[in-house]
């Protein structure tokens, strides 16, 4: 049953602006949880409890109707707060070639954050704990595999509401972008000897998934992060001062590996495990069905992200995805594949906990509406209304109804939310139905004329 | 008690669309609201024995019957059909010919998964006239 989950969901995510939005279908049939409907052939609108922050809609709107709520768009006065920065690997390959990581790390530093921090090395420290945690995995008697990560925000949200069977294949690993900010915020408090709540920490993200992935986590009581800024606003700033970088401090300690991250493959070329990786939204949802059915049994992890090519791929990049592409490959192999990260090391810090999350994604599902059998005897029934009327339809699938497909629409109209004199050919599919049909339901007899 | 009645054909040597009956019962017995776990039994055995048709049969139908206690699904094909099925029940029995080994075909343990899985199954076949595949399941108690 498609529960709307509105009520798990506070944050509203995607705003449309109804000045501009013209009530065209081109959201509505993009979006993967057919969470758009558009009313009075006017404007969309979003069921924000289906929607899993994908950002499709935003990609395809010809207006710009859609936008998703950001962290502040300047950074504003920094000098005010300790506050610490750490940027999706994907700022790396945004750059023409000759800027290196280091360069870019002193340039968000001279643009006044007091703490830089590099995600890449904890990158592949997270390798290691995949694989630690996947070896201990394989002992359990009722383990399921493959193990999905739990990097790409959009994933976790599509397993959350669309495939809760697997939140168990979700180690519960905290995320390299949440390690940082949780290690950022203390150590920034140790030096300065302030409570750590005066240290903000700003990621900055090509994709608005992480924006709302901060203030809601899925998988975590709260976020270590305050603030997530749109790669594409610090942009320019950035690229100004990076410009006259004179210092010599290194800030950048990871090889290759942790600098891939931002590419599909990235992050399984760390890991010594039977992997996958599968870009895309589309692919993404198909493989999760596999995963589902049992037909990927055989695998130990996959690594899913929902933008094409993987995170540099996503909405607020600057770059040309193929073009950032071709410049991390140069990165990787500049600094080689070879980890940096001493596995001893690793293991002593996972073996303490370091880095679990503090709520197991599992405990999403007990969050989840429980059916009974008789919801299942109401699923029944609702479903086979669904197909009854759907049979009466010339199934043009136009969208002109403001729902994304013919199916759709019509379980709007079996649970009220719309109904059948909104479908455009319904008036003339009338003409042929007889009232003497006993495949046409009553409810819709009723309906029909008296003769011809 | 309510119930529901769907057929899906199933084309013979369609490699392209094999797997998408399979996906939509599992879709369809999502959306009804059944079990995770039924669900996913349902899906491996409506998956094994639909590769199974598509490799093994002939032209053939899924014809699938809810009710809130059970699932079953009837595949009938009309294809060269079982000579020994004592014989294709056996784990690692496969008469999958060596083009269907290479595409990772031919283990020989759809049917016995099918069996691990499923509450009943039926088989009904004799060489030369298709099968009859009756695969049932108790829906499982909850609250
Ligand atoms: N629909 C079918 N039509 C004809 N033969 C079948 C059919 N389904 C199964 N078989 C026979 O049963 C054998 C065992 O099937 P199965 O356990 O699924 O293993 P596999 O498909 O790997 O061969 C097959 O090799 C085939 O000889
Ligand atoms: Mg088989």
């Amino acid at each position: 049953m498609t529960k709307s989950l509105s009520d798990l969901k506070a944050v509203h995510y995607i705003h449309v602006n109804e000045e501009v939005c013209n009530g065209c279908v081109l959201c509505m049939k993009a979006c993967p949880t057919k969470a758009i409907r558009v009313k009075e052939a006017r404007v969309a609108v979003i069921d924000d409890g289906m929607c899993i922050d994908c950002g499709e809609c935003i990609r395809v709107c010809p207006r710009g109707a859609l936008t998703a709520i950001m962290g502040k768009s300047d950074m504003g006065d920094l000098s005010d707060h300790f506050t610490s920065v750490s940027a999706s690997t994907v700022l790396y390959s945004q750059f023409e070639e000759g800027i290196l990581p280091n360069d870019i790390l002193l340039g968000l530093k001279r643009m006044g954050f007091s703490y830089v921090h590099d995600q890449t090395y904890t990158n592949e420290m997270f390798n290691v704990a995949v694989e630690l945690f996947i070896k201990e995995h394989r002992k359990k008697d009722d383990a399921s595999f493959p193990l999905i990560s739990p990097v790409c925000p959009v994933v976790v949200k599509l397993i959350a509401y669309r495939f809760p069977s697997l939140l168990k294949n979700i180690p519960p690993l905290m995320t390299p972008r949440e390690i940082v900010a949780r290690e950022s915020k203390l150590r920034l408090a140790a030096r300065h000897d302030c409570p750590e709540t005066d240290i903000k920490v700003v990621h900055i993200t090509p994709c608005p998934s992480k924006m709302i992935c901060i203030k809601e986590p899925v998988f975590q009581e709260h976020s270590y992060l305050d603030e997530a800024v749109a790669l594409s606003n610090i942009y320019e700033d950035l690229k100004k001062n990076i410009q006259d970088v004179d210092e010599d401090i290194v800030l950048h300690h990871s090889g290759g590996i942790g600098l891939g991250w931002g590419m599909s493959g990235g992050e399984i070329t760390g890991l010594d495990l039977n992997c996958l990786a599968v870009p895309g939204l589309q692919e993404t949802i198909r493989y999760l069905e596999k995963v589902e059915m049992g037909l990927l049994n055989n695998i130990d992890y996959i690594e899913f992200r929902t933008c094409a090519e993987g995170c540099l791929g996503g909405p607020y990049t600057v770059a040309d995805k193929y073009q950032a592409k071709h410049n991390l490959q140069k990165l990787i192999h500049m600094f080689g594949v070879e980890k940096r990260v001493k596995y001893s090391y690793v293991k002593k810090l996972y073996d303490k906990g370091w880095f679990f999350t503090d709520k197991s994604p599992i405990s999403w599902e007990r969050k989840l509406p429980q059916l009974t059998s008789s919801d299942i005897s109401k699923g029944i029934e609702r479903q086979n209304r669904v197909e009854e009327i759907l049979r009466l339809l010339p199934r043009k699938e136009c969208g002109a109804c403001g729902c994304p497909d013919c199916r759709t629409f019509v379980e709007d109209v079996v649970e009220g939310k719309n109904s059948l004199q909104g479908c455009v050919f319904w008036e003339s599919q009338k003409k042929k139905l007889r009232i003497g049909d006993n495949k046409v339901p009553a409810h819709i007899r009723e309906d029909l004329p008296e003769s011809d | 008690m309510a119930n529901l009645k769907k057929r899906f054909e199933i084309k013979a040597r369609d490699f392209v669309r094999a797997g998408e009956v399979s996906i939509e019962v599992q879709s369809l017995l999502k959306t009804i609201g059944f079990r995770a776990n039924d669900v996913r039994r349902a899906a491996v055995c409506a998956y094994e024995a639909e590769m199974n048709v598509v490799m093994h049969g002939g032209d053939g139908v899924l014809e699938l019957t809810v009710d809130p206690k059970n699932i079953v699904m009837d595949f009938t094909d009309d294809g060269p059909g079982i000579d020994n099925i004592d014989l294709a029940l056996q784990e690692g029995f496969s008469t999958a010919t060596p083009e269907y080994r290479e595409m990772g075909f031919g283990a020989g343990m759809g049917l016995p998964n099918i069996k691990n899985h499923a509450d009943s199954l039926e088989i009904h076949s004799k060489k030369g006239e298709g099968i009859h595949l009756r695969i049932s399941f108790i829906v499982s108690d909850g609250p």
